[in-house]
């Protein structure tokens, strides 16, 4: 009904982004979890936020009916690595530093996802 | 299904959803911002409890799972799968933005796309879901502040994330 009747192909395309995500996201160093209190955690890491950009991307794509070759695959793996990439070098450039870091703290906070 | 046992059913789902993630990622523990302290010491002085008053506070201060929750069932109605997925995206970004790390408004977001998806198949739409959340969220944050935040309060306690604070 809500997923269409291509949809298991589609699923599977997420499934791929967030797979390769973490994995991308592991390799560039990013921790597998956040730090103890994880509900409180600021720390990016590869299982948050890094898998929500990849699918949220991916999403936005689909719906536009962007679909590139291979029925999505393609576009799925490279939204991945694009989304680690993202955590991992332009988080920071993009959305604010959590509460209490200073502007100059900035490069300890990047260390600190290191 | 009937629309009104669609409605009753929707609201129930949709009122579990998004206070037991919100509960589980620590809401009524701390409040994340200035607005909602003020907001839970304010509730608490008109006779409410303190953890319930931040749970408050931290929804009205940044989209927690009950904004993820509404916004989820109406990208699921406008999108299907997609707008779900896009939703939660929108979450984190604007929790992000509100200085909230943005658990408990994604898992919410995410939780209800699946939820959503998966009730469509006996009967339950999306339209009943949006309604829904939005009675649910009535029901907590615009009748009676002391009575609702007591009962957040209970449910914290229940679920080891009651308020250290005074």
């Amino acid at each position: 009904m809500i997923i269409e009747a291509n949809g298991i192909p589609f699923l599977l395309n997420y499934l791929i982004a967030i797979i390769v995500s973490i994995v991308v996201a592991l390799v560039l160093g990013l921790p597998l979890l956040p730090d103890k209190p994880k509900r409180f955690s600021w720390v990016n890491s590869a299982i948050y936020p890094t898998p929500i950009i990849a699918l949220g991307l991916l999403a936005i794509l689909f719906a536009l009916k962007i679909v590139w070759i291979y029925n999505g695959l393609v576009l799925a793996i490279v939204i991945g690595i694009l989304s680690a990439l993202f955590v991992k070098y332009l988080f920071y450039y993009v959305f604010p530093n959590p509460p209490g870091v200073n502007e100059g703290d900035k490069n300890s906070l990047e260390e600190d996802n290191a | 299904m009937n629309l009104i046992i669609g409605l009753i059913l929707a609201t129930i789902i949709s009122f579990l959803n998004f206070v037991i993630v919100d509960t589980y990622f620590g809401l009524p523990e701390e409040p994340g911002v200035v607005g909602a302290d003020n907001v839970g010491h304010s509730i608490k002085k008109r006779g409410g409890d303190l953890a319930g008053g931040f749970f408050q506070g931290n929804i009205l201060c940044s989209p927690d799972a009950s904004a993820g929750t509404l916004i989820a069932a109406i990208g699921v109605y406008a999108l299907g799968l997609e707008g779900g997925l896009i939703a939660a995206f929108l979450v984190f970004i604007g929790n992000r933005l509100c200085a909230d790390p943005g658990y408990a408004g994604t898992t919410g977001a995410l939780t209800m796309t699946v939820i959503v998806i998966l009730c469509s198949y006996i009967g339950l739409t999306p339209e009943m879901f949006i309604v829904g959340i939005v009675i649910a969220i009535f029901l907590v944050q615009g009748v009676h502040h002391p009575t609702s935040t007591k009962a957040l309060g209970k449910i914290a306690k229940l679920f080891g994330r009651y308020t250290k604070l005074e």
